[in-house]
């Protein structure tokens, strides 16, 4: 008996078993692992959690990061004009900066002047239907949000490029993330690759694997900002202000 | 023996231990004339203990008269809000949550067009501790049982007998942050914060996944234009209303 030109005998299935039997043994970086989630051996050049002074690096699912060459925004859903932008594209928004604190829910906190663009931008460009009333962000990482429409178009969210006058790091979500400082720090997604306008409400990632809420709205309580040697403070909910953060006039 | 302990003994000291404890109310005598809305709660004239020492930003303890007044019972719920704003729209088992996401004018309009206004802080504080300055509307202190989630999980208005204040008002330690209509001002107050926020009272705070609730005389405060998911209302008026 053959199959695809191959003869089905004794010496096929014990040559089969023999590479069944090594492929086991063998150490999965072999085979190019991509999910460390669970695993503490993540490879250094990585994006993983590190708490760097100043400003802590978190991400779910550690992952080399996007190479801008193959990488692609797609807008799409309950939309007119579906687009796929590159990199380059969405430097042709109008930019906008901003000093504004990531809080996360893990209780530190800290601060970065942002450059970036609104998501109305977005907006005006695809024209999404009227019953489009929720956004779904995809990342490169195989994170995933979800928002509000009305909470994106709040005046201090941003579309970020940049960070402290630099383009964002790969560790802080190059080439493009969002910054909602009303959210806590989970709802801030990174390396963002597709945004869906839809219907009805998405869970995110943190509420099918953690016990974080799907709103992620900063509640008030305590927090411990970096850049106050991490000493307690009340916050009082919504974006943080502390005593020594200037707010937006 | 062992039948009566297994079938009478220990099932009654279960079903006691079990029990919701009750909070002990200050007796009320409205005076004659005043009618009490059902939706609301006599309030009488007096001194009550308003702050707290510890607390800077609190008058710290000091003896504060109010005349009488009226206060809802329960924070205003989705339903009650659709009848004053026809397209707002909640899901249909969340009918008795309260309402939230609505600024400071939003609820300020709420409570006009029901024939109120929205309580002064010091008469909120009053509902919530009574006369005996206590911390807690319930007096005893506990860990909040939602512990171990990070976000805010507002429930039923009238869900809680078991934490209502010593005139029986609902949700002064729980459920939604509630605009009052002052001013957060205090003692020394840097010039930049003067008339930029209101004040909010009787929620939940939380560091990561702790729930806490927070003490009848914390004060918070936040952005008049604000609009959270953790921020609602009730009415007060003084001593007639609708």
């Amino acid at each position: 008996m053959k199959i695809l030109g191959q003869k089905l005998d004794r010496r096929f299935f014990l040559s089969l078993f023999s590479l069944f039997a090594v492929a086991t043994f063998l150490p999965k970086r072999v085979f190019g692992k991509s999910d460390y989630r669970r695993d503490k051996n993540i490879p250094k050049q990585y994006i993983q959690n590190r708490d760097r002074p100043g400003f802590f690096i978190r991400s779910a699912n550690p992952f080399m990061g996007v190479d801008v060459n193959s990488w692609g925004l797609s807008i799409s859903g309950m939309v007119e004009n579906p687009v796929a932008l590159s990199y380059e594209d969405l430097f042709g928004f109008k930019s906008i900066s901003q000093i504004s604190r990531l809080k996360c829910v893990e209780c530190w906190s800290a601060t970065a002047k942002w450059e970036g663009f609104r998501f109305q931008e977005l907006i005006d460009r695809v024209k999404p239907d009227l019953q489009a009333k929720y956004i779904y962000f995809q990342s490169a990482d195989s994170y995933y949000e979800s928002f509000t429409l009305e909470e994106l178009v709040r005046p201090r969210v941003l579309m970020v490029l940049r960070m402290n006058g630099q383009p964002l790091s790969k560790d802080h979500g190059f080439p493009l993330r969002l910054i909602a400082p009303f959210k806590y720090g989970y709802k801030n997604v990174k390396y963002i690759t597709s945004i869906k306008f839809t219907d009805s409400r998405k869970r995110n990632y943190w509420s099918n694997h953690g016990p974080y809420s799907v709103d992620g709205t900063i509640q008030p309580g305590i927090d411990h900002p970096l850049d106050f040697r991490k000493k307690p403070l009340r916050i009082n909910g919504g974006e943080v202000f502390h005593p020594f953060d200037k707010r937006p006039s | 023996m062992r039948y009566f302990l297994l079938v009478v003994f220990f099932p009654v000291i279960y079903c006691v231990s079990c029990g919701k404890e009750e909070v002990e109310q200050i007796e009320i005598h409205v005076p004659q004339g005043v009618t009490v809305p059902k939706d609301m709660v006599y309030i009488p004239s007096g001194q009550f203990i308003m702050g707290h020492p510890d607390e800077g930003t609190t008058l710290r303890g000091q003896k504060v008269s109010l005349e009488a007044f009226l206060i809802d019972r329960f924070e205003v719920t989705r339903q009650q809000f659709k009848h004053f704003e026809p397209d707002y729209n909640f899901e249909p088992n969340k009918a008795q949550f309260p309402v939230s996401m609505v600024t400071f004018e939003k609820a300020r309009e709420y409570c006009q067009w029901k024939g109120r206004r929205l309580p002064r802080e010091a008469e909120w504080e009053k509902a919530a501790r009574g006369t005996d300055g206590r911390k807690w509307p319930w007096r005893k202190y506990y860990e909040h049982p939602n512990n171990g989630f990070s976000g805010f999980l507002p429930e039923a208005v009238d869900r809680r007998k078991e934490w209502i204040s010593p005139y029986g008002v609902y949700g002064m330690g729980h459920n939604v942050w509630e605009w009052t209509s002052d001013w957060y001002i205090y003692d020394g107050i840097p010039g930049a914060d003067l008339n930029r926020f209101k004040v909010i009272r009787g929620g939940l705070s939380q560091t990561h996944t702790l729930i806490k609730f927070t003490p009848t005389y914390y004060r918070n405060r936040i952005e008049p234009t604000a609009h959270f998911n953790f921020i609602g209302f009730r009415c007060a008026c003084p001593m007639q209303c609708q």
